[in-house]
Formats: structure tokens, sequence, C-alpha cells
């Protein structure tokens, strides 16, 4: 039996630090996969210290962490104070009822919750951001209360009633009776209170992701961002430091509460024994002498202690304190700028891997040409639509964004862009050709400056893949292939495979046709293995998926890093989707000049080829398309897919672009896709078409009612023994 | 009048009267007053703000109640299978020595502090179909296995990330148990079942409680997990929640919420019936 629970102890640790042993282990890979090891290296670690989104984020973590954690303590101590000294069974209740509330519900509603207060809220005094490091805070002290108050509570109860009358008998003022004689006693439950806030802030992510806005990014905010992507093992390394640091920090609290543990242990000792050599004494009739001696040594050490432990929270306090007021007044008085920009996951030059880190390098200029503090804060979206909602709500503002075309047109339409002042962006008469002006999508030239263009292709691994089976669209629809595909995660460009497999108009508004694509869709839905954005290219380099769409840009990424059991091939169909993406101003932008500076510093020559290259799509930039290096990086094979010869480049953009559709069939569409992401059936047999879902439904729903009714019937049951019990 | 009144200790200065108050308001401003704003945009429509049934009729669609089924039965497993294997961790440890029992409960905590994005994230890179797992397997020459993207994987997740919340209250309750009762059932001639039985589950049952609330909860209204370890066909109701709110859906949003609070209210109140003993046992730490 012992052998058997210390096995089965050990088995259960394995189950849990196996994942975290896996993190760490990668964490030393010198490739870039999370799943396969090349050899050691310590290059994650070097790239974590230089990456400055990382190490902002963690910056801004314990900032919010110390903060809320320090509020949450002071507002619980006290609100523990008043509880314990609260008469009224009833009202005592009712508190506890309230403060119990964050730990009953969900996370996901207490930030949902929240939200919607901060949003109404903030609409209604009228701020142009309603989501920022204050409504963080605010969620933050909200969630941690609770756990400082259930921590401190207890301590309260534990307390000597006679204590604090004692001390207002001896003329104390309640003030100085609740300082010098109840906070003592309860501080141990404060300080775990405080530690617990503290880690339970710095981890939080569902309830900050709710209330978090643009320009306080915390670190789970920001790894859950990075997760989206592929993920780089500099995540792995940043845990890995964190497990360690919290290991020692633990080992080290660990052997200070022993210490202590003993010494209380041998004042217990000590104490039984004076009592057993009183007792013996009275028997005897001699007065202990020599033990008194023994107990006044032995009882030293505990008179010490809370005087020790007293000194080294005063010192936490003090720390704590200082901590925050250097923040408070660093955040105050530096005059720095904040540029929001707005973009693309993946979608600029990093510095990763010795390439030009562009925000870096526009601050550089913005301090030594311009003479401004400027700080670049970049966030990324995943798709047009998720861009568009985060616009629409004003919960956020932004001064740089890059949508698509079609999104362009919409935020035109609707009044959410800012005109460009074109005095501020010298570069554009240079650098942008005659067939990117005065497209559809901006026919004036007020709006926009193009960024990117590109098609959208189909990306294959030759390994799996037969390579009879490629040409066309209907590869995604290869049932041979089940369980290896992917498709968009956005409504338009998942919709734009469908028409294009169907031979239809991407941009009909014939609801019919839209239909028939939402049928080949769901026809598609069980044999896919995600819905993905950014993810692709981790599953696609990795080989977890074969088959899949996406922009032909990416395609050379994915080339770049593929593991090596994977051959990643690329084509166009006959008809697919051209688009171009170019940066905008956003309504509402608190910088715009300097919003425009950005979007010129762009264009320039450096900062152009330096993102050409990091993110392999093609340029409308003739600096670029000119530039030799530029050609020579590429290689001839990239330059072919990004830039094809004999290509009528405004014709096909003309009959293959997404165009902003009516209102109405804007709707028609978000509630087909709406549709689409409910929907779920398994793979049907053959012969047999979805005679299993009625089924299924009429069964869950029967279970569901079931299930109501074994609940009232408890409730019932409780309360009818209760009734009974107070009878008796 | 003074003098008829119960002496009721001494009277409660303004301070102590007071003190609670800052956290009664920041609890009315911050936790009260947002669950309204949810209740208020469930029950409006999105266009003038008028009253309207339709979001929470939305909710009783086929689609959706598939969904929340899938969420119910999921959370379910996951709760079930941790409270398999956590029970008799939890009672293991309250029977190792006190100095084992401290580094053990240390050892359990320690995966809690790491970032459960990045351990979700690391269980993904073990289970997906090139993973570590499928290598491993492929070593010793078993075929593949196709994990990830299935209702298992998100369950593996779920027992994986809240396993520790299941292992701690009933391990707090059971460390207090009295160990001699033990002895004193099996030498009153009760077999190694019947003590289970009759002493150690009824004395350990409120730690169990909150030890399953703990864990159900959060499986309930994930979305992270089925986000990275599910496929298109394992929408949780929090995925949903999450899918809405980043279409800025928030009637949608803010329907689907109060129907899953409501269910959870109706359900912890259950629980706390069995459980309202003051004492706390089963509270984390």
């Amino acid at each position: 039996m012992k052998r058997f629970s210390k096995i089965y102890i050990a088995f259960i640790l394995l189950i849990l630090f196996a994942p975290i042993a896996v993190m760490a282990f990668f964490s030393f890979n010198a490739g870039e996969s999370t799943a396969v090891f090349t050899g050691f290296s310590l290059r994650w670690y070097k790239e974590l210290f230089r990456n400055s989104n990382i190490l902002n984020a963690l910056k801004n973590s314990l900032i919010l962490a110390l903060t809320s954690s320090v509020l949450a303590t002071v507002i619980g101590t006290m609100a523990a104070f008043g509880i314990h000294h609260t008469k009224n069974k009833k009202v005592k209740g009712a508190i506890m009822g309230i403060t119990n509330v964050p730990l009953m519900n969900p996370e996901i509603i207490t930030g949902i919750s929240m939200m919607f207060l901060f949003v109404f809220v903030g609409g209604l005094i009228g701020l142009s951001t309603k989501l920022n490091f204050g409504t963080m805070l605010i969620a933050h002290v909200t969630f941690s209360l609770p756990y400082v108050i259930l921590n401190v509570l207890p301590k309260f109860r534990q307390m000597d009633k006679s204590l604090p009358e004692a001390a207002l008998d001896l003329g104390c003022t309640p003030l100085q009776s609740f300082f010098k004689v109840q906070l003592p006693a309860v501080l141990p439950g404060i300080l775990t209170g405080l530690i617990m806030s503290f880690t339970l802030s710095l981890d939080d992510f569902v309830i900050s992701y709710f209330t978090s806005g643009t320009d306080f990014q915390t670190l789970p905010i920001l790894i859950y961002g990075m997760t989206k992507k592929s993920v780089k093992p500099t995540l792995y390394a940043l845990s890995a430091l964190m497990f360690l640091i919290i290991l020692v920090l633990l080992l080290i609290s660990n052997r200070e509460k022993s210490t202590a543990e003993r010494m209380e242990a041998k004042r217990l000792k000590a104490e039984k024994r004076r009592k057993e050599a009183i007792l013996r004494a009275q028997k005897s009739g001699k007065a202990p002498r020599k033990e008194k001696a023994d107990e006044t040594k032995a009882t030293a050490p505990s008179h010490n202690r809370p005087i020790y432990l007293n000194k080294i929270i005063a010192l936490v306090c003090v720390v704590a304190i200082i901590i925050t007021a250097c923040v408070a007044v660093s955040i105050t008085s530096r005059q720095t700028i904040t540029l929001n920009v707005y973009n693309w996951g993946e979608y600029i030059s990093d510095g990763y891997d010795g390439s030009l880190d562009v925000n870096r390098a526009f601050e550089e200029y913005c301090k030594n040409e311009l003479g401004m503090n400027v700080k670049v804060n970049y966030l990324t979206y995943d798709s047009n639509e998720d861009l568009y909602a985060k616009l629409s709500t004003e919960a956020v503002s932004y001064d740089v964004i890059i949508p698509s075309d079609y999104m362009i047109a919409r935020l035109a339409n609707e009044g959410l862009l800012e005109e460009l002042d074109f005095d501020n962006i010298p570069n554009y008469e240079e650098c942008i050709g005659e067939e990117f002006r005065g497209l559809y999508y901006d026919p004036e030239n007020k709006y926009s400056v193009p960024y990117t263009y590109g098609m959208v292709g189909v990306i294959y691994d030759a390994n799996i893949v037969d390579e009879a089976d490629t040409g066309d669209w209907d590869l995604m629809w290869n049932s041979k292939y089940s369980g290896k595909i992917l498709q968009f995660n956005n409504s338009r460009d998942a919709f734009g495979t469908a028409i294009y497999k169907l031979g239809l108009d991407v941009n009909t508004t014939d609801a019919a046709a839209w239909d028939a694509a939402l049928t080949e869709l769901k026809a598609q839905k069980p044999m896919l293995k995600k819905l993905v954005m950014d993810e692709i290219y981790n599953m696609m380099e990795t080989g977890e998926a074969a088959i899949s769409s996406y922009y032909a840009g990416d395609y050379l990424t994915m080339v770049d890093n593929q593991a090596e059991n994977v051959d990643l091939q690329f084509y166009y169909p006959e008809n697919t989707n051209l688009f171009i993406d170019a940066m905008c101003i956003p309504k509402g932008a608190q910088n715009k000049s300097l919003a425009e500076v950005y979007i010129n510093f762009m264009l320039s020559r450096e900062a152009a080829v330096a993102n050409a290259e990091y993110i392999c799509y093609a340029s409308p930039n003739s600096l670029v398309r000119n530039d030799e290096t530029y050609i020579e990086d590429m290689g001839e094979e990239a330059i072919e897919i990004l830039y094809p010869e004999d290509f009528d480049f405004a014709k096909e953009y003309d009959a293959n672009c997404y165009k902003d559709l009516d209102p109405t069939t804007k709707e028609y569409i978000n509630n087909l896709w709406n549709d689409y992401k409910l929907y779920h059936n398994t793979i049907p047999a053959e012969g047999e078409e979805e005679s299993t879902s009625p089924n299924v439904t009429w069964l869950s729903i029967t279970i569901l009612i079931l299930f109501i009714i074994c609940i009232v019937t408890i409730v019932s049951i409780i309360i009818i023994k209760r009734r009974k019990k107070h009878k008796i | 009048m003074t003098g008829a009144r119960k002496y009721n200790g001494p009277r409660r200065s303004a301070l102590q009267r007071f003190a609670a108050a800052p956290h009664i308001a920041w609890a009315v401003l911050f936790v009260i007053a947002p669950l309204i704003f949810v209740a208020y945009y469930a029950f409006t429509n999105s266009a003038d703000g008028s009253f309207t049934m339709a979001n929470i009729a939305a909710f009783f669609t086929k689609e959706y109640l598939l969904i929340f089924w899938r969420s119910v039965k999921l959370a379910f497993f996951a709760t079930l299978i941790c409270l398999l294997l956590g029970y008799p961790t939890a009672y293991f440890i309250s029977r190792c020595k006190p100095g084992t029992q401290k580094i053990l409960i240390v050892l359990l905590m320690l995966p809690m502090w790491t970032n459960f994005l990045i351990r979700t994230y690391s269980i993904m890179t073990l289970l997906q179909d090139t993973g570590i797992l499928n290598s491993l397997l492929g070593a010793i020459g078993i075929k593949p296995l196709s994990i990830i993207g299935t209702e298992t994987a998100v369950v593996i997740g779920m027992v994986y990330d809240y396993l520790p919340y299941m292992i701690l209250p009933i391990y707090s309750v059971m460390s207090k148990m009295d160990h001699r009762l033990i002895e004193a059932a099996s030498d009153l001639g009760c077999n190694g079942f019947q003590v289970l039985k009759k002493v150690i589950i009824p004395l350990s049952i409120s730690g169990v409680i909150s030890g399953i609330t703990m864990v159900f909860v959060p499986s309930i209204s994930t979305f992270y997990i089925s986000q990275k370890l599910g496929g298109p066909s394992t929408l949780l109701i929090g995925d949903v929640i999450e899918q809405q709110y980043t279409a800025s859906n928030y009637n949608m949003v803010a329907s689907l919420s109060f129907v899953l609070m409501v269910i959870l209210i109706v359900g912890l109140a259950i629980v706390n019936h069995y459980t309202d003993s003051d004492d706390g046992g089963g509270m984390l730490i």
C-alpha cells in the first residue's frame, strides 16, 4: 500500500510536470520548432532579452500586479475588520454574499460584465478610449478582493477578542488599538492575501482579455496573441525563467517557514515541559527554579519572531510603495508620445533573426530627426472583420491601421477614416506607382497608402498530396485528405474559396450564390483540421496539416521554416482573389500628424525593403521593386510567385478583388458565417446524409430537460428536508 | 433606556462601523452593477436598445443547445476524471509525514504558477499529430494517434489545467482529519472499503464539493483550451462567447453569459446547501 501510494503520487506529479519539462527542454532548442529538437543553444534566451515587446509587457504586468494587490489588500483588510465587527448576522451574510460573487462566477462572466460596465459608462461620459490601465486595475482589484478578505477574516476571528478591548481600556484610541494590537495579529493573513492577489493578477488572462485596451498590454495578453501565431521558443524561455524564479522563491520561503515552525515546535515542547514541571512542583511543593531559566531561553525566539517578520513585511511594503510611486511619477512625468499601430499578425519586420526592427528604427528616427520621444505601441489583429469590430465599438483608439481594400472602402463609407495630409507623406509621390492609385476602394487617393498586395493561392505538402489532385480549388474539398485541410477563419476569405470553387462572382449580391457557398463550406467542415489565421504557419510548417489556401507571401515564409519531412508547394488556381492592404488613419486617432510621419517612414527604402523581405508579400513600392539586394535575397522562384510575368494588374484586380458589398448582403453573409461556425456534423458515411443530426439534437434536448428536472427535484428535496428539520 | 439594553460588548467605534464601506461600495459598483449590465444587454436589441427576448430565444435553438450540451458533457467528464485522479492523490499525500506533505503540496502548486496559456500550448505540442507523444509512440513502433482536435484532447487539457484545483481543497480537508478515526473504524471491524465509505468520504465531502465546483466552473466556461486543443467541431459555450465578443456582437455575448450565469448560480446554490459549514475548510490554501 505504502509503495503503491508513492508510485501513484509520482505518477500524478509526472503528469503535471511533463508539459513543463517539455517547455523547459525546448527553450534550449537550437532550431525554431517547439516540437523537434535540433540541438542545444541559448539563442532564445538572448532573443528574449532583446524582445522589447515581451519585456515591456512584463513591466506592465508587474506594475499592474503591484498596484492592484496593494490596493486590494488595503481595501480588503479594512473590509475584513469591518465585517468582523458587524454584529447583525443578516448584514454580515449579505456582505459576505457580495464578496463571494467574483469567486463563484466563471472568470469569463466577470470579465464580460466589467467590459459592459466600462464600455457603457465610458460611452456615457464620452471618453474616447474606454479600456485602459485604469479599467484593468479596477478589474484586478475586484477579483483579488475576495481572496484578501477570505485570508484576513479568519485571522480576526482567531484573535483574542479581549486584546483590542484591553488596548482601549489602557487608553488607546480606536485607531491606535487597530494599528498597535489588531493589525500585527492579523498580519500573516494580510501577507498571504497580498501575495495571492499579486500572483493572481500576474497570471490572469481571461478577465484581462475582456477589460484591456490598446495602450496597456500585460504578459498573458501578449502570450495569447503570440500563441495565435507560430510560437517561437522565446516564450518557452520566458516561462522557464519565470518558473525557475518562482521555484527559488518558494524554496526560500518554505525554508524560512520551516525554521520558524521548528522554533515554534521547540517552544511548545518547552511549554509542555514547563507545565509538567509546575505540576511536579505543585506535587512536591517546591518552586521550579531551574526550569524557569530554561523557559525564558526557549520562548525567547518566539517573541523575536514576529518582530523579525514585521521588519521584513515593513521592508516589503516600503519597497512596494516606492516602486509604485516611481512608476506613477514616471508615467505622469514622461513626455513620451505613444503611437498605436494596429496591424495584421506577422506583418512587419520586427528585428527577429537579424532583420531590421522597423518600429524601433522609427522611434530612433523620431528621436534623432524630430527630437521627439515616441513609443510605438504595436498591436495585431487576425482579420479585417476583427479590425472592423474593434474600430466600430470605439472602445479603443488607434493611430495607424492596415486593412485590406474592401475594408478600406467600408470604413471610408462609414466615415471611420481620416483624410490623409499628403504634405506629411512626401515619399508617396516617388514610391507608389500609377497602377496602385485611384483604385475602387479609394478613388480619390484620400485615405490610404498601399502597403502590400498579393494573391490567394493553395499551399500543399507534396509529401502527402498527390500531384494529380492539385491545380484547382477542388483540392480543398478532396475527402482523400480529410483531417489535413485548413480553412480561413474569416468570413470573406472562407466564402471566397467556396465561391471560386463554384465558379461564381465573389462580389455577387445574389443570396442564392452565398447559400450555395455555405453548403459547400458545410460539406467541407467535417474534413477540416481547424479554422486558422496566423496559426497556419505552425501547422503547415510542422506537417500538422497538408492543404490550405492562404496568401502567397506567407507561403514563402513557410517554405523557409518548414520541417525536414515537409515539402510545401504552391499554386494559383485559375480564379483567385487579388488584394491590396493599405495604411490608413482611423477617426479618433490621437496623433494624426505623427501617424502620417510613420506612414511616410514605412515608404522609405530602408523600412520598405526590410518589411518586404520579412513578410514576403509583393510590394507596391517602386523603391523595393527596383532594389537589387531585395531581388537577390528573395530568389528567382519567390519573385516569380510574387510578381508573375505578363500580369495585367489593373485588369486582374478589377475582376478579382473583394468589393465592399451592400449592407444587406454583408449582414446576410455575416449571419451565414455565424451559422457556419456553429454548424457541427460528423463525416457522413457514403449514401447516408445528415440522418444523425436531428437524432443528436433531440437526444440532447431530452437530456437537458432531464437535467433540469433533476436539479428541480434535488432542490425541492433539500427544501423539504430543511423544513422537516426546522419542525423537529 | 440604555440601562434596559442588554450588554453587547463595547459600542462599535466609527472606524469599526465604516471600515467595510469602501469594499461594499466597490463591490456594488464593480460586481453587482456589471451583472445588471449583462442582464440589460441580454434583454435589449443592438439597434435601438428596446426590450427583446430574441437574444435569449436564440440560445434555445438547435445549434446553441448542442454546444451547451457539449460544454456540460466535457466539463462533467473533466471533473469526474479530476475527482478520480485527485481524490486518491489527496488521500495519499495526507498520509505522508508532515515535512513530505509540505514539499508535495508545493510541487502540486508549482505548475499553477506557470502561465496557463503556455501550459496549454505545451500540451498541444505534446498531443499534436507530429508532436512528441506520437514521435515517442513511433519510436516504439505504435501507430500514431490522432488526438488533437477531438473532444478527448479538450478533456485532457481541462484535466491537466485544473487537477490541482481538485487536489488542494480535498487535501486541505483531509489534512485536518483525525486519522485516529480511521484506526478506530478498522479496530471496530470495518474493512478497507467500509472505512472509506463510512469514515473518509463523509469527513472529506466538503473538500470534494469545493473541488468539484473549482474544476467544473472554469471547465464549462473555458475558451482557450478548446481553441488550442479542439478542432472546428469542438466549439464550447466559452468559444461562442469569445467569438461573439471579437465580432462585437454584444447583445449575444450578454445573453449567452446571462444564461450560463443563471444555470451556474442554480447549480452552485444546490451545492452550497450541502456545504454551509462555515469553517471554509474547502477553501484553497
